[in-house]
Parts: structure tokens; C-alpha cells; sequence
């Protein structure tokens, strides 16, 4: 499945490169030959002569990205997933000045599957000025960031494959970013491709097939690099894939290990599956949030998702392990090293995919985690042993709480195969319909969180919601490419959302800031601020403290990715992409009838003071 | 087009007819609309290419391929919509201000407390009609889903029909740059 493009690129002509850019997207030139060489006179005349170059990504200014105030060289800023940057020349004192600096227009808005248009729910990735973005479809594009301006240098088009790939996209056309190593840009595409791309010419030095959509497999999040690896995780477990999360070797484009979030028979965990469907029938287990890695131990933490079917969970008695789990991995085998489940057996879709962001408070070594199922939990992270979880929502009716010592839900019997926590809010196969709280998107979706460390306060990007689930008890195996949801929910509720803050010294929500539509976005966080947008077009900056909204704009579009912030030339800016995308306007709309109105779009938005 | 037009014939038969007879031209041009809307009106968004709908992570859609409706109420369905669940209304006029209702007995003013979905495009009748035969004809009273009925939607190069092949190892595709 691999096939590695030969690419005959010195490394010595790159210092004597210089690249020339068209002023408008109209003036820009198709490159010719694909692979062949490596003439620099592509553009047309030069308007602004471009002479910095991007520098290599090497494995210590990875470890060190917390140093390079001005950047943002990993997916979520640092390993530890923080989200905060040290950047503070827009702070609570100016932000009301913030004012559009510019904007360009992407790619990618077009259909194909079962999708009428593509969104936009990427990270911005910024090293010295220079930007890296993606489009639902996996274009990424290189953007040139200096002297105030943004200039397209370079698209590489994947030619993701719309129709096999949008067909078993469980929730939208998406893609959140890219991954730098050394002198690469290295992005996935829908269709399941692992593509490495020279960061100077856009030319795609190698491409590989890590996941398969004939299978039902698809992958839409950014790649985690660590060391001389991209760790990539899948998306699937609608149609009944058995999860995983893989290790490629960037230099080799080997495999290096691939670790299953679901056990096979006798491989330990397996006796979590206690009914004759295998991990084969029953699937599940996605992993399409990236994830985050503490390197003093050598660990992976990633987010698990829930099993299939959905909400059938008689279908497969017992806890279900991986899955609504995070799990610890040694990075260099892949080897499970802990675990900790927040919903065994879980019948609501409450996935746990979401980031673990890594802390440390009053001695301890913490991985946070904020579950769809409406819980923010803390963990030590070197060993999985529960600390304590808040709900961060509004409204929780599946469990009475969790219990403080165990940190399973209170009503969770380990001698029951199948759980029936609060039995009014659990869908069950004797009764069609059941309303949960939180809707089956949470909770808390992918839009990842952000951790203060100055104030120690975790800021959580909240779907304040209930929504209807009906059950249709699955009898059959699932079949590849089909959907096998054992269900389906429905939106008889108005959802709204909030930013919801909680002092990690304490484990208590200390501010909950409320908006009128769920937030769909996710949470940047800087020393006084916290940014974060709307999917009815706002993006917005509340005071860290306060939470008391300081600033917004509507961007006129719908806020459908994280916001972010870096420096060139001495000035800080934000950048953020909008552009509806993912599974809300198709299945969840009902919920937000106003948002029927937003178009689909793509455009990178950039603020300065 | 004309490799699309080939494609939903499907057979070297089936296309001298085609190309011979006046009758079957008409016909074969108006199934070709029909599957044209169907994709344009975003049908495959929950019923799927094939028509089988199936569990969904928003419900289900019914199969098209096992409904027992008839033309005139297929037609009635996609003009008016199913009240209460995710099947939109396709016609501009369904549910006019007045109180000459068209669909239902119900008006615009009932859609206020009631839910019925709007669809993203609004069809024309013939257009309905177009669509309403090509279910009839290539969807409805069908099996499982083959690579025959993959190809006639997407045409023979599509990925998304390897699933129905024995062994089917894919090329990956080529990306091409632009500076």
C-alpha cells in the first residue's frame, strides 16, 4: 500500500531559493511537472521578493515549542495540549481594538459522499512567519504571513477521492491541520493517506495509505509528530471499524507500531466484551483528536471513542474496553501503558476522543480530560489513578454523579453486563425512545479545550445540550462502509453553549460564560484572554478572569475551528478558519434553527490591534 | 457527459437501443435526469447512492430499495416532506400562506409549531416526477447494492465501487501542487 515518490530535491539549492508570489490568488500559475525538478522561476514577476525560508523542525524545537513565543509549530501549541500562548501584545487592556488585518479565501467547500459541502475545523500551524493550513478535502497551503499581509505561496491539492471517502465520513468533510518535521509538511487526507510535503516547494515527496475507506475508515485529524514519527489517529466507528492509532516513520515511511483500541480475544481487556459479538461485529474505538505527549515519560495520551453500536449496548455486554477511554502508550512501541474509562458499556455515543492536556498542579502530574459525556475529569498521568470530575454542563441526567473515589458513574455495577445508570435517561432496548442530557455530541465535542497556567484554570468549549435518542436494536453484523449506529438521535431541544472555566487546583467550575449557540469551536488562551468563536459567525475574546466578553466580530461565516495566535515582524496577531463544516448542519441543525441560515464558506481570518 | 450517459446504460445493448430507438432514448434520457436530481437534490445525504437510507447518525432514512410506495406517493413525499422527521419538503409551493394547502391540509402557518424539514434545493414538478421514476425504476424492489448499480451512479473509474470488487487495491491519487 505504500509507494514513496522519488524526488530529486537538493538540499543545497534550497538556501540560494528565493520565491516569487503574484499579488492576487488570479495571477497564480499551475506548476507543470509534479516531480520533476527543481527550477525556481515558477511565478510570475516579482511584486514582493520573499527571502526568509522556513527552517528546519527538528525533534528539540518540538520538545521546546513552549520557547518559541512567536510560533505555533504543533497542533495544539505544546505537547501538553495547553492551547496558551505566552503572547500578551493583545491583552485585556487593547483587545477591544482588535481589528481585521486580512483575510483569504480557501478551497474545499465542495460536496461528495453523503455530504453537500466541506467545512473548515483546522489549527493554523505557524513557524517564522510562514502558515500552514488545511481545507475539509486536505489541501494544505502555505501562507506567507510577513509585512501585514497574507500571500498564497503554495497548494498542494491531495486529490482526496470525494465520493469513497465523503460516503463513510460519519460526521462532515474535515480536516484540522498539519504536522511539520525537519524540511516536510505533513497532513492526512480523508481518504486516509498519510502525505509528506517539501515546506519550500509544495511538491509532495511521499504519500502513504495508513487508513482505508473501504473498510469504513477515514481520518481527519491533524498528525501528532514526535520524534521521527506521525502518530495518526482514525475515525470509523459508525460503521463499525476497530480502532486504532499508528506510528509511521518519516524517514523510512515504514510502520512502526499500530496499537488497537479494541482487543482480540484473549489479548488483555478482551474479557470487557462478554458477548459473542467480537471486536470484529461490534467495532468502535475511533481516535480523530489528536493527541498529546509527556515527554519525561515517553507517553502517548489519546482520546478513545465510543463502540458501536452506538446505542445498542445491550449488543455487547461488559465495560467495552478501550473504548470511551484515555489511553497512556509507550511512544516508541505503541505498547498500552494505562487506562481510564469514564463511560463503561456506554449506550449514549460519549466518546472520550477529546485531548488530554497535560498539567502540573500542587505536585501533581495531571492529565485533564473533558468527556462528552459532560464530565471534566483529572488523572495522574503516570499511572491513570482518578484525582477527581466536575460537570462542566448545565444539565446532567444519564448518571447522579461521579463517584469520588472510583471515578466510574455512581450507578456503574461491575457484576451487570450491560449498564443501566439513571434508567430514565438511558436509551434501552425495551423502550424506543429516551431523552439524555448531554446530547449525544456532548457535552463536549472535538473543539479542543485550553489551560492557563498562570491562573491555573482550564477553559472548556461547552455544547450545553439534551437530545432524543431512538433505539433500533442491531441483530446482524455490521457490514463494511455501513452504518451500524443501533439508533439515532434526534434535536426535539434547543442546544446553546457556553465557555465553561474550572480552577484545577480545586476541581470547581469557577465561571461559566453562556452563548446563545453551542460552541463548536474550541478555546485559545493567553495570558489575560480567552479567545474562542461562534458557529453563528462570532469570534470572540472574554477577560481569563471574568470570563466577561471583551471583544467580538461576526465573521459573517459559521466558527467551526479552534482560534489561534502568533507574532511576525514583532506584531501578534489570531488567526482563525471559517467555514461551517463537521456534522452539525446535517444532523443537529433542528436543535439551532437559526443556523440554518449560515452558509457554507472557507476563509482564514488574521487580527491585529 | 456522454461517459455518464454510457455508464447509466451500462451495457453495449442497452446503448445501440439507445442509440436506435426514439422510445427508449426518451426514456433512458428521462432516468439520466432523474439520477442527476437525485444527486443534486442531495438524496444520497440520507438515503445513500444505492437508495438503502439505514441507520444514520441522524435516524434513519427509510430504504428505497424496500419501500412499498407507489409513484404518486413517492412524488407526494418528496414534494411535501414527512412532517416530524429528517425528510425535507422539496417543492417551493408545499405550504403556501393561504389557505389553499397543497400538502397535508397544513399551511405555512402550522409549519410555525409544527417541524417539517425544508430542503436545500426546491424542485420543479417534472423534476419530481424525473425523480420519482428513476426510484422506481433503478432503486426500488433491487437487492444488495452491486458493483453493477455502483458503477451506473458513479461510472466505472470511482473508488467508491471497489468495495464491490474482489481485491481492490487502489492507486493512490496523484496531488498536485500549484505556486
Amino acid at each position: 500500500m505504500e509507494r514513496g515518490i522519488s524526488y530529486p530535491y537538493g538540499r543545497s539549492s534550497k538556501s540560494t531559493r528565493r520565491f516569487y508570489v503574484g499579488g492576487t490568488a488570479l495571477l497564480l500559475i499551475f506548476a507543470t511537472a509534479a516531480f520533476a525538478d527543481d527550477a525556481p522561476s515558477v511565478g510570475p514577476k516579482a511584486e514582493t521578493p520573499i527571502v526568509a525560508k522556513s527552517p528546519e523542525t527538528t525533534t528539540q524545537r518540538l520538545l521546546d515549542a513552549d520557547k518559541e513565543q512567536q510560533n505555533w509549530i504543533t497542533h495544539h501549541k505544546t505537547y501538553n495540549a495547553q492551547r496558551f500562548s505566552t503572547l500578551d501584545q493583545i491583552n485585556a487592556g487593547n483587545v477591544k481594538g482588535l481589528k481585521v488585518a486580512w483575510t483569504m479565501q480557501l478551497g474545499g467547500v465542495e460536496g461528495g459522499g453523503i455530504w453537500s459541502h466541506g467545512g473548515l475545523e483546522g489549527t493554523p500551524i505557524v513557524e517564522d512567519g510562514f502558515m500552514y493550513v488545511t481545507d475539509g478535502w486536505g489541501s494544505v497551503y502555505k501562507v506567507d504571513t510577513h509585512g501585514g499581509l497574507g500571500r498564497l505561496l503554495w497548494k498542494m491539492d491531495p486529490k482526496t477521492d470525494h465520493d469513497w471517502a465523503g460516503a463513510v465520513a460519519c460526521c462532515g468533510v474535515d480536516n484540522r491541520g498539519v504536522g511539520l518535521y525537519k524540511d516536510l509538511v505533513i497532513s492526512h487526507t480523508l481518504d486516509g493517506r498519510l502525505i509528506a510535503t517539501d515546506k519550500e516547494t509544495g511538491q509532495v515527496k511521499w504519500q502513504r495509505q495508513v487508513a482505508d475507506p473501504d473498510k469504513g475508515e477515514v481520518v481527519t485529524g491533524a498528525p501528532l509528530i514526535v520524534k521521527n514519527m506521525a502518530i495518526t489517529g482514525v475515525a470509523g466507528a459508525e460503521y463499525g471499524i476497530r480502532g486504532w492509532i499508528a506510528a509511521t516513520d518519516l524517514d523510512t515511511q515504514k510502520e512502526m507500531w499500530r496499537t488497537f483500541t479494541l482487543p482480540k480475544k484473549g489479548e488483555p481487556g478482551s474479557e470487557t466484551w462478554s458477548g459473542t459479538n467480537s471486536e470484529e461485529t461490534t467495532g468502535g474505538g475511533s481516535t480523530w483528536v489528536t493527541g498529546s505527549y509527556d515527554p519525561i515519560s515517553n507517553t502517548i495520551l489519546w482520546g478513545v471513542g465510543n463502540p458501536g453500536p452506538d446505542w445498542d449496548n445491550a449488543y455487547r455486554p461488559g465495560d467495552n474496553l478501550y473504548t470511551d477511554s484515555s489511553l497512556a502508550v509507550d511512544a516508541d512501541t505503541g505498547k498500552i501503558k494505562w487506562h481510564f474509562q469514564h463511560t463503561p458499556n456506554d449506550p449514549y455515543d460519549y466518546d472520550s476522543v477529546a485531548e488530554n492536556v497535560l498539567v502540573d498542579v500542587d505536585g501533581k502530574k495531571i492529565a485533564l480530560e473533558a468527556d462528552r459525556n459532560g464530565f471534566g475529569y483529572a488523572v495522574d498521568r503516570t499511572d491513570g489513578r482518578f484525582l477527581w470530575a466536575t460537570p462542566f454542563v448545565k444539565k446532567v441526567t444519564w448518571t447522579k454523579g461521579i463517584d469520588p473515589e472510583t471515578g466510574k458513574p455512581e450507578e456503574y455495577d461491575a457484576k451487570k453486563q450491560v449498564q443501566v445508570y439513571n434508567p430514565e435517561a438511558t436509551p434501552v432496548r425495551s423502550r424506543e425512545i429516551t431523552d439524555i442530557c448531554p446530547g449525544n455530541m456532548g457535552g463536549k465535542n472535538w473543539p479542543p479545550t485550553a489551560y492557563n497556567p498562570l491562573l491555573k484554570t482550564w477553559y472548556v468549549p461547552v455544547i450545553e445540550s439534551c437530545n432524543r435518542i431512538t433505539i433500533k436494536p442491531e441483530t446482524k453484523a455490521n457490514k463494511p462502509r455501513d452504518f451500524f449506529t443501533g439508533g439515532g438521535p434526534s434535536q426535539p431541544f434547543r442546544i446553546t453553549g457556553s465557555v465553561t472555566a474550572i480552577d484545577v487546583t480545586t476541581g470547581k467550575v469557577v465561571g461559566k460564560h453562556e452563548t446563545p449557540y453551542p460552541n463548536l469551536a474550541g478555546i485559545l488562551a493567553t495570558p489575560d484572554l480567552v479567545f474562542s468563536g461562534e458557529p453563528s459567525g462570532q469570534v470572540y475574546a472574554l477577560d481569563a478572569k471574568t470570563l466577561q466578553r471583551l471583544w467580538e466580530f461576526n465573521t459573517g461565516g459559521g466558527v467551526n475551528a479552534p482560534p489561534m495566535t502568533f507574532s511576525v515582524d514583532g506584531k501578534q496577531y489570531v488567526a482563525i478558519l471559517v467555514g461551517m463544516g463537521g456534522a452539525w448542519d446535517k444532523w443537529f441543525i433542528d436543535s439551532t434553527p437559526e443556523l440554518k441560515k449560515v452558509q457554507p464558506g472557507s476563509t482564514l481570518y488574521v487580527f491585529a490591534l | 457527459m456522454m461517459v455518464m450517459k454510457f455508464c447509466v446504460v451500462g451495457s453495449a445493448a442497452a446503448l445501440v437501443v439507445f442509440l436506435f430507438s426514439g422510445t427508449a432514448n426518451a426514456a433512458e434520457n428521462s432516468l439520466e435526469t432523474g439520477q442527476a436530481i437525485y444527486k443534486r437534490a442531495n438524496c444520497v445525504g440520507c438515503h445513500k447512492w444505492h437508495g438503502d437510507g439505514g441507520g444514520g447518525y441522524g435516524g434513519a432514512a427509510l430504504s428505497l430499495r424496500k419501500t412499498e410506495l407507489e409513484k404518486p406517493q413517492i412524488m407526494e413525499t418528496v414534494k411535501c416532506g414527512r412532517p416530524g422527521t429528517g425528510m425535507p419538503y422539496f417543492s417551493r409551493d408545499s405550504y403556501p400562506s393561504d389557505d389553499a394547502p397543497q400538502c397535508y391540509g397544513l399551511t405555512s402557518k402550522d409549519l410555525e409549531t409544527m417541524h417539517v424539514a425544508q430542503a436545500g434545493v426546491f424542485l420543479r414538478p417534472g423534476e419530481i416526477e424525473a425523480v420519482a421514476d428513476y426510484v422506481i425504476s433503478s432503486i426500488k424492489g433491487k437487492g444488495d447494492p452491486n458493483l453493477a448499480d455502483c458503477v451506473a451512479f458513479f461510472g466505472e473509474d470511482s473508488k467508491a465501487c471497489g468495495v464491490y470488487k474482489s481485491g481492490g487495491h487502489h492507486e493512490l491519487p496523484t496531488p498536485s501542487t500549484t505556486q
